[in-house]
């Protein structure tokens, strides 16, 4: 028998002609906690997809070995069978069925005629929950009287209770409060100790330095390094997670920083789904006219529910004061920020970006349809008019106007829903996200006519996940953790490196804010 | 491969192929009536059956393409139809005042629902059931169960009459000279933008074409009485609601709004007052369909207007309304309120069984979805 659980060698994997993991190994040992690290989009969910048997095998490439026999799962039945289990980062549990209930989902005792046996249930739950350490919970009480944390445990119980050998979890502690967090890595240690193994998957690398046994770090699909956590430390995580340099993706355009524009004070977003939780945490900054601010920071840091509050697209409750201009301004509603001066182009194309029953055309005027209006009706020369204008300004690629905005590339649908919030002449620009899912030439297009944008004084806040991008065009970086504003840098020969150790480093009120 | 091309070419020609199943309805009915059914009168008959399902359905369709739906709007027809011969029967109004007085109710009451749906957040489908019920309850309590008769001369024309035939021809000469002078002035703005022209033929052949259809239907309704008014209604309906949807601000943005509300709000849309107004319009259109029902019954029955939700509902699903809101065309749903009526009436005349007719009515919106649901697949 082997000396390892698991071993995943030479995965490979395509998504229609983009490489995503190429040639990735991975080894696990019974009772070991593996972090898996890497930067977003680096390839660790799809890897996780791929052992876990969401892409059956032969849709990916290499082999997947456990107790040292071939596995071939063709869905996530037959891993789970053979007891590789996965807690995705959104919790999949059902808020109103008790906890019980959420435990043996799937996996009923059933009494004969297919009755629950709840009695059976019960007690096992009961077992669950004590072996985890949570012996006040009432197994019968619906899930949803519980916070984020215990639900999280709750998970762990379901997996537990499927005879998991093998833990995925992906994020766990990205909707837990600290001390939330500090009680589930005890509980991960716990398991270690009973012969569980585990991948921990997370951008919070002390966690992540504080449970684990060994760290694998891939970048770009690739897997970059495997080293005992005995011999690493945080920062050359950081090290090995970045490992890049810019090449010359980003335009240079000289632009004239003005006065400040925008000020946004004491922002606070409350979790919409647990209002006790601060998903921003009290931020204050300042923006100039023709500057370009980038904000950087890891996948729900905070960064978006930020940013969206200046536009008014925040879905929970928040606090906190905009300034335009030095003038308090309403920011309640996407309408009001947009009659303000306030654009963005949000994160999710999909979802609140595009308009897909509309045409490419519409889809551009749809924020200033009001200005075409002559005696009710759209003027639809006029309209398609200034359509082209943009068209070619941003040198959309499409047959016409009138064609279905949903047949467009992503780069080109990026373009559109850009033209769409340019054409109300914004004074202060958000892109969130701006060159996500976008090909490299369309990004490069992108890029410039950011610098174009601040070259014409408009105030402009990038969003983003890639370090590369908020280094190669921004004038200054705001770095974001947890919720908190951990960095403040003028952007003259920044380093990932530095930008990366202030996102992860968590900041005490009281030593104020990093200046390099 | 043939299964594809099927796809597209449904998708393509979608109308086309309504109106292809509405000649095959119309043939078969031809067929076994002798003819009866195609004759002069029971085409006026027939236009004038489907009229109040067909103003019902110009209103439906906004709120289906919105992403809402409203039940409610066949016990609203009842009671708005009934006050109208309250005011009418009991209280002697003046019929221009009662008009008034009716119509701006239908609004109130769509303003009600939809503030309800758009402000309050119950889901339009909640809001009209409870409609549904309560106004038909109301209306009830102001009938006291019983008919309003007879209600008066000048109301009665409303759902009765027809236009003269001279009238009737002014008024198609009218429609095709507004057709000419869209075209003329399309193109010259076209022009103006340097935008590319469609060929001079292309455009002619469909102005020709639209007076072709205009003549055969203005000669088929003159054969007879000329043109009832309620099919007038109806075509003045069907131009002003085709023009606001295509051409309007508030027309784009129903679409938006149903398309994708979240990206529309983003877009700085106040779309809780678009779907408001989409409300008072459905309001307004139960307003005039209740009127035209009492004057055509000459009377306010406390029965007026059951089920007529789901004909309406049915009419716009079979014109090619999307279930999901977005897309839709009001010509498509009084196509398909047409599809409706021809079934009602020529199963009528062939003395099919009542409830016959139910089970064939039900098959064919069913199947007509079906249609829609397999050329729509595999987008997005």
């Amino acid at each position: 028998m082997s000396e390892y659980l698991l071993e995943m060698r030479g995965i490979a994997k395509s998504f229609g002609g983009v490489r995503a993991l190429d040639g990735i190994d991975l080894k696990v040992r019974p009772g070991e906690c593996v972090g898996l690290c890497g930067e977003n989009g680096a390839g660790k969910s799809t890897l996780m997809k791929v052992l876990s048997g969401v892409y059956p095998h032969g849709d990916w490439e290499g082999e997947i070995l456990w107790e040292g026999k071939p596995l071939k799962a063709q869905s996530v039945r037959d891993t789970e069978a053979a007891g590789i289990v996965i807690i995705h980062q959104e919790l999949m549990l059902v808020p109103q069925l008790s906890v019980a209930e959420n435990i043996f989902m799937g996996n009923e005792i059933t009494l004969p005629g297919g009755r629950m046996h709840y009695a059976a249930m019960h007690q096992r739950a009961e077992e669950l929950v004590h072996q985890l350490k949570m012996p006040e919970m009432n197994v019968a009480l619906p899930v949803m009287y519980y916070g984020g944390g215990h639900q999280q445990l709750v998970e762990i119980a379901k997996a537990l209770n499927k005879q998991a050998r093998l833990l995925i979890l992906d994020e766990p502690s990205s909707s837990l409060t600290a001390a939330e967090t500090a009680v589930l890595l005890d509980i991960i240690r716990d398991l270690k100790a009973k012969g569980v193994a585990c991948v921990y998957i997370s951008h919070k690398l002390d966690e992540v330095a504080a449970v684990c046994d060994t760290i694998s770090v891939i970048r770009d699909g690739r897997h970059v390094a495997t080293e005992p956590m005995a011999e690493l430390d945080v920062d050359r995580i950081v090290t090995r997670m970045v490992g890049r340099e810019i090449k010359n993706l980003y335009p240079k355009v000289p632009h004239e920083i003005g006065e400040v524009r925008l000020e946004a004070r004491n922002i606070c977003c409350y979790d919409p789904e647990n209002p006790s939780r601060r998903r921003v945490d009290d931020i204050s900054f300042s923006l100039r006219a023709g500057e370009i601010l980038g904000i950087a920071g890891l996948v729900g840091a905070g960064r978006t529910e930020l940013v969206s509050t200046l536009f008014g697209a925040y879905p929970g409750r928040w606090e906190g004061e905009v300034l335009l201009d030095g003038k308090p301004i309403d920011t309640s509603t996407p309408l009001k920020a947009i009659r303000a001066g306030i654009c963005m182009v949000p994160e999710d194309r999909k979802q609140h970006g595009i308009v897909p029953d509309l045409g490419v055309g519409q889809n551009i005027s749809l924020s200033v349809l009001e200005r075409f209006r002559r005696l009710g009706r759209i003027n639809a020369e006029a309209e398609l008019h200034a359509v082209q204008g943009q068209i070619e300004r941003l040198r959309l690629k499409t047959a016409s106007p009138y064609l279905p905005i949903t047949g467009l590339s992503g780069g080109n649908q990026q373009k559109a829903v850009l033209a769409k919030m340019l054409q109300p002449k914004p004074r202060v620009l958000i892109l969130d996200e701006p060159t996500r899912g976008v090909d490299v030439g369309a990004k490069y297009e992108i890029y410039k006519l950011i610098l174009e944008l601040a070259q014409e004084g408009v105030a402009i806040i990038m969003v983003s996940s890639e370090l590369p991008e908020v280094l190669g065009i921004s004038d200054r970086v705001l770095v974001i953790g947890e919720g908190q504003l951990r960095g403040d840098f003028i952007n003259d020969g920044l380093s990932q490196e530095a930008v990366m150790t202030a996102a992860l480093t968590p900041v005490r009120k009281e030593y104020g804010v990093t200046h390099a | 491969m043939d299964k594809a091309r099927l796809k597209l070419w449904l998708s393509q020609y979608k109308m086309l192929a309504l109106l292809v199943a509405i000649a095959l309805i119309w043939a078969f009915f031809a067929w076994k009536t002798d003819g009866g059914f195609v004759t002069p009168r029971n085409l006026s008959n027939l236009l004038r059956q489907m009229s109040i399902t067909g103003i019902l359905a110009c209103g439906m369709v906004f709120v289906i393409v919105s992403g809402e739906i409203d039940l409610s709007v066949g016990s609203l027809l009842g009671l708005l139809g009934g006050v109208a011969a309250v005011l009418d029967v009991v209280y002697k109004v003046p019929l221009p005042l009662n008009l008034a007085i009716v119509l701006a109710l239908g609004v109130v009451i769509g303003l009600f629902n939809g503030y309800w749906t758009a402000y309050l957040r119950v889901p339009s489908f909640i809001v009209g059931l409870g409609g549904m019920l309560a106004f038909r309850g109301i209306l009830l309590g102001v009938t006291g169960g019983l008919t309003i008769a007879p209600v008066s001369e000048g109301l009665v024309y409303i759902g009765q009459g027809y236009l003269p035939q001279l009238l009737g021809n002014l008024l198609a000469l009218g429609v095709f000279a507004i057709m000419v002078f869209l075209t003329v002035r399309q193109r010259q703005n076209r022009a103006r933008y340097n935008l590319p022209l469609a060929p001079l033929w292309r455009d002619v052949a469909r102005v020709l074409l639209g007076g072709v259809v205009l003549l055969v239907f203005i000669r088929t309704l003159n054969g007879y009485d000329g043109i009832p008014v309620p099919v007038l209604i109806l075509l003045v309906l069907l131009g002003l609601f085709s023009y606001t949807a295509s051409q309007t601000v508030f027309g784009r943005r129903i679409y938006a709004v149903g398309s994708n509300m979240e990206a529309t709000r983003l877009s700085g849309v106040n779309v809780q007052r678009v779907k408001l107004a989409i409300f008072a319009l459905m309001g307004l259109m139960c307003a005039l369909a209740g009127i035209v029902n009492t004057a055509r019954l000459a009377a306010g029955s406390p029965s007026a207007g059951n089920m007529s939700e789901l004909d309406a509902i049915a009419a716009c699903f079979i014109g090619g309304t999307s279930m999901r809101g977005g897309s839709g065309t009001v010509y498509g749903a009084l196509i398909g309120a047409l599809v409706m009526a021809s079934l009602d009436n020529g199963m009528s005349m062939l003395d099919v069984d009542t409830y016959w007719q139910m089970i064939v009515k039900g098959s064919i919106l069913v199947l007509a979805v079906w249609v829609d649901v397999v050329s729509r697949s595999g987008r997005r």
